[in-house]
């Protein structure tokens, strides 16, 4: 054996290359049986003989100062879909959900989508402006901002696009690229309304207009409402600075609603007495029907789960016997309170455990752990949040808006898993 | 049509412009390092470096010394291949011509770039260009001139920090104005001037708040589309490629593929205006006057036919008096009133459905998922 074990070499999220890999081979047929007569003699060759990392020295202290994952996690990348848009500098990449568990998502692995590119902006040159309906419009820079009291909070942020290529039926193979447009991670920030108590607020305003500094200059109208309760102006994600894509040095998070709405390289915040109908909330972020009206403001994101293993990208490789079953609830609504999930595509439903935190409006981690005796699966969870709302089928959210609402697709997925644990992106009766 | 029809007329051309600025190769002041934000004007069209493609635009690798219109896996106007075929080879001198004005030097080009004014711009943009873009021809990289250019560039890069830091140190030394009044519980920050929330303060709303000042009429808008926005988004609006359609799909908004568009779909023009002004053309955003903005807007109205007079002018005073046909079908979220939702029973736990459930629909029929071995097929749908 070279020190590359064969699965990592080229990994590509293909059911027919893990399969017909010889290391793929190996992996499907049980340890107990597999090994050949002569290794189960000789023993693990893994064990029995002297591996190069045993021997020779690794990289010392100064070869990474900022260090990176394992070069066998190689294939734990975000992944973009190029046919989805015109131009990769307005577009989006996805969260390779099936490789990871907990329910904090690395920094680097967070989904991208922006509309104009990343921006690169000097801190120093960075400011904040509230203006509008307030006593004295203000300039806070990056230090200003950092004399605040500040606060900690887990949220997840998902695009409302997300699993929008899916309205019509099952298209892509994999959760990171029908799930993908959400992250969660640690915001360390200030809660936006210190910052607007410090210009003062009017008592005729009712909306939030917030403007980012890239090229889209981006802008979202949000209630002041919102913004009074549980938004905040982050400069940190997970403890570091926000990564350049996602909005470096300052962005804003409005916890459970849409993620257009998290404006990122926030510049400017400015108080009003009406919504602003910006373009990303006329002619994006509304939601067409199937009468051709449309709904608009439809800022929460709806209760919403997935088993991201196994899933297409995340095939079963070890046969019949104990399988752990994984994935990720959320609700713009708050706590996810109970997550059922399905073996046979929704006919029967068992109560998974819930793992790890459980915080509003954060992604939570579920388990179900089962013996799985090797015949076909059509695995499906079910999110049920703490206001009562029931993650619908796909089926009733069609009857409801027809296929062409882009947005806040929530409803439940089935993945296919057959008897030799290739699994599939599919709909069911 | 071409402004130089024969080798003679080229040389011609480009003799006089060597006259008149500076020739490029020899400019002793071309910086890379400030050529490298120039391009950002350049980057939403052209690719350049290892394993660019062609965009909107061709791919700029090997540039210098290539005939114009001359790659084989891009598609060029007549124009442009016409004084490729007619000897016009990029070189400094007439890549200085033809980005200091395109349609002035290729007329019927189809780069939608109105062009560089500033000569400095136009020095140091190719003195980044020709770093980058690599692979250079060995015929350009004979050339006299072209070895002048590269020492001539190189001791410039140690100055590129000091001016960086001076500009910095500009920024650090503005001091706000007098204002003692203290604010707030802990009187951070400091008071916006007026020009400073001018100079951000862009958005309009749809009772016309925020409009500034300024008018534009559909013909005016009709040579800065043509020049600055067709070449995304299509002659008439129904945009190249997968770029943004502007224009039509009225009626469409209930069928199976519905278009929507700034005519069929958008409620206010207020959002023309404010998206125009703040991100549009793509790449090169805040370049257009209020005026332009005024006058592209009035364009939009006539290519969507809410306006049908080519002398229309749209300006601050009449603006609120037209409104885009759709605003009435928007309707508040009331997602909580659909079945699935206003029912918040406990959900079926056993025998839910008649079974065995069966498979209906597989993602793998129409495999659009990327990877090795799927090539170029397109789904459908989008993100936005
Ligand atoms: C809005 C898109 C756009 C922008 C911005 C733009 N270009 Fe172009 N460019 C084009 C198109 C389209 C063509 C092809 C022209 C034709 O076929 O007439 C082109 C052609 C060219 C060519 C000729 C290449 C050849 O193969 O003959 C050069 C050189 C060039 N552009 C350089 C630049 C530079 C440098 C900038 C920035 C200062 C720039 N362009 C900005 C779209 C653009
Ligand atoms: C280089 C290509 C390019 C050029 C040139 C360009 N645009 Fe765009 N335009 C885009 C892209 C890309 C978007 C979508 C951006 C995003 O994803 O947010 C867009 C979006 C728009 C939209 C909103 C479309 C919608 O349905 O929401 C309008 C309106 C628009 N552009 C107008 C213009 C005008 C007017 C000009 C010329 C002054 C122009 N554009 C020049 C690429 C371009």
């Amino acid at each position: 054996m070279t020190r590359k074990s064969g699965h990592t070499a080229n990994w590509a999220p293909s059911r027919r290359a893990f399969l017909t890999g010889a290391a793929g081979a190996a992996l499907t047929t049980s340890a107990a049986t597999a090994l050949p007569g002569a290794a189960r003699a000789a023993g693990d060759p893994a064990i029995t003989e002297i591996k190069d990392w045993n021997r020779y020295l690794g990289e010392g202290v100064d070869a990474a100062p900022y260090g990176a994952p394992s070069p066998f996690e190689a294939h734990v990348v975000r992944r973009d879909v190029p046919w989805l848009t015109a131009d990769p500098v307005s577009s989006v990449n996805f969260t390779p959900l099936h490789e990871l568990d907990g329910i904090i998502t690395p920094n680097g692995l967070c989904f991208e989508r922006h509309h104009a590119g990343v921006a690169t902006i000097d801190p120093a040159e960075h400011r904040l402006m509230i203006n509008g309906l307030v006593d004295t419009p203000l300039v806070f820079t990056m230090q200003d901002l950092q004399r605040f009291p500040r606060e900690n909070r887990l949220y997840f942020l998902e695009c409302a696009a997300n699993t929008g290529m899916e309205w019509r039926g099952a298209q892509l193979n994999g959760c990171q690229f029908t799930h993908g447009m959400v992250h969660c991670v640690v915001y360390t920030g200030v809660p936006l309304k210190l910052l607007l108590d410090e210009a003062g607020l009017k008592a005729s305003g009712t909306w939030l207009l917030a403007e980012g500094a890239d090229a889209a200059a981006m802008t979202r109208s949000i209630p002041l409402e919102k913004a009074l309760d549980d938004c905040l102006v982050a400069f940190k994600m997970n403890g570091e600075a926000l990564r350049p894509e996602q909005g470096y040095p300052l962005r804003l998070v409005v916890p459970g609603w849409e993620g257009n709405m998290w404006v990122k390289w926030l510049r400017r915040l400015e108080i009003g007495d009406a919504p602003y109908a910006q373009r990303e909330e006329t002619s994006k972020y509304t939601d067409l029907l199937d009468d051709g009206t449309a709904r608009r403001h439809t800022f929460v994101m709806d209760v919403k789960s997935v088993i991201t293993s196994p899933s297409p990208q995340a095939p079963v490789t070890h046969g019949k016997g104990p399988l752990v079953i994984t994935g990720l609830a959320w609700s713009g609504n708050g706590r996810i309170s109970r997550v059922d999930v399905s073996l046979d595509g929704g006919r029967n439903w068992q109560t998974a455990r819930l793992d790890g935190p459980s915080l509003s409006k954060a992604l939570h981690r579920f388990y179900l752990d089962i013996d799985w005796d090797g015949s076909e699966l059509l695995l499906q969870s079910r999110a049920i949040d703490e206001a009562g709302y029931v993650q619908p089928s796909k089926d009733a959210l069609r009857a409801a808006r027809g296929v062409n609402s882009i947005y806040h697709n929530n409803g439940i997925q089935t993945w296919q898993v057959r008897a030799d644990g290739v699994v599939e992106n599919v709909e069911v009766s | 049509m071409l402004k130089f029809p024969k080798d003679l007329a080229i040389a011609a051309t480009f003799a006089a412009a060597a006259i008149l600025g500076q020739p490029i190769g020899q400019a002793v002041a071309a910086d890379p390092e400030a050529g490298a934000k120039v391009y950002n004007k350049c980057k939403a069209c052209h690719a350049v470096g290892e394993g660019a493609k062609n965009r909107v635009g061709p791919h700029l690798n090997g540039v210098f010394g290539r005939t114009a219109g001359s790659l084989e896996d891009y598609k060029y106007s007549k124009a442009m291949r016409e004084a490729g075929e007619e000897g016009l080879v990029w070189d400094d001198a007439t890549l200085g011509e033809y980005l200091a004005g395109p349609r002035a030097i290729i007329k019927g080009t189809k780069m939608a770039f109105a062009g560089l004014k500033k000569e400095e711009d136009v020095a140091n943009l190719l003195a980044w260009l020709r770093r980058e873009s690599g692979g250079a021809d060995a015929a350009a990289d004979e050339e006299p001139q072209a070895e002048e250019a590269e020492p001539a560039a190189a001791p410039e890069q140690p100055d590129a920090k000091p001016q960086a830091e001076d500009s910095q140190a500009a920024s650090e030394a503005y001091t706000p104005p007098a204002d003692a009044a203290p604010h707030g519980t802990y009187n951070l920050g400091r008071r916006a001037t007026e020009e400073e929330v001018a100079a951000w303060n862009i958005d309009i709303r749809p009772d016309g708040k925020g409009l500034p000042p300024g008018r534009g009429t559909v013909s005016a808008g009709e040579t800065i589309y043509t020049e600055q926005c067709a070449s995304c988004h299509g002659v008439f609006g129904e945009g190249a490629g997968r770029w943004p359609v502007l224009a039509g799909g009225f009626g469409t908004l209930d069928d199976q593929r519905p278009v929507k568009t700034v005519g069929s779909y958008w409620p206010y023009l207020s959002t023309v205006y404010d998206y125009v002004r703040r991100a549009m053309p793509f790449g090169d955003a805040r370049s257009l006057s209020d005026d332009d903005v005024y006058a592209v807007t009035a364009f939009l109205l006539y290519l969507n036919d809410v306006v049908t007079d080519e002398d229309f002018e749209l300006s601050h005073e009449n603006f609120t008096q037209y409104r885009l046909p759709n605003e009435p079908n928007f309707k508040a979220d009331d997602r909580a009133s659909e079945a699935h939702y206003a029912d918040r029973s406990e959900p079926c736990m056993t025998e839910c459905k008649p079974g065995p459930v069966t498979v209906e629909m597989r993602a793998a029929v129409l495999d659009v998922t990327p990877d090795a071995e799927n090539g170029e097929q397109m789904g459908s749908g989008a993100v936005d």
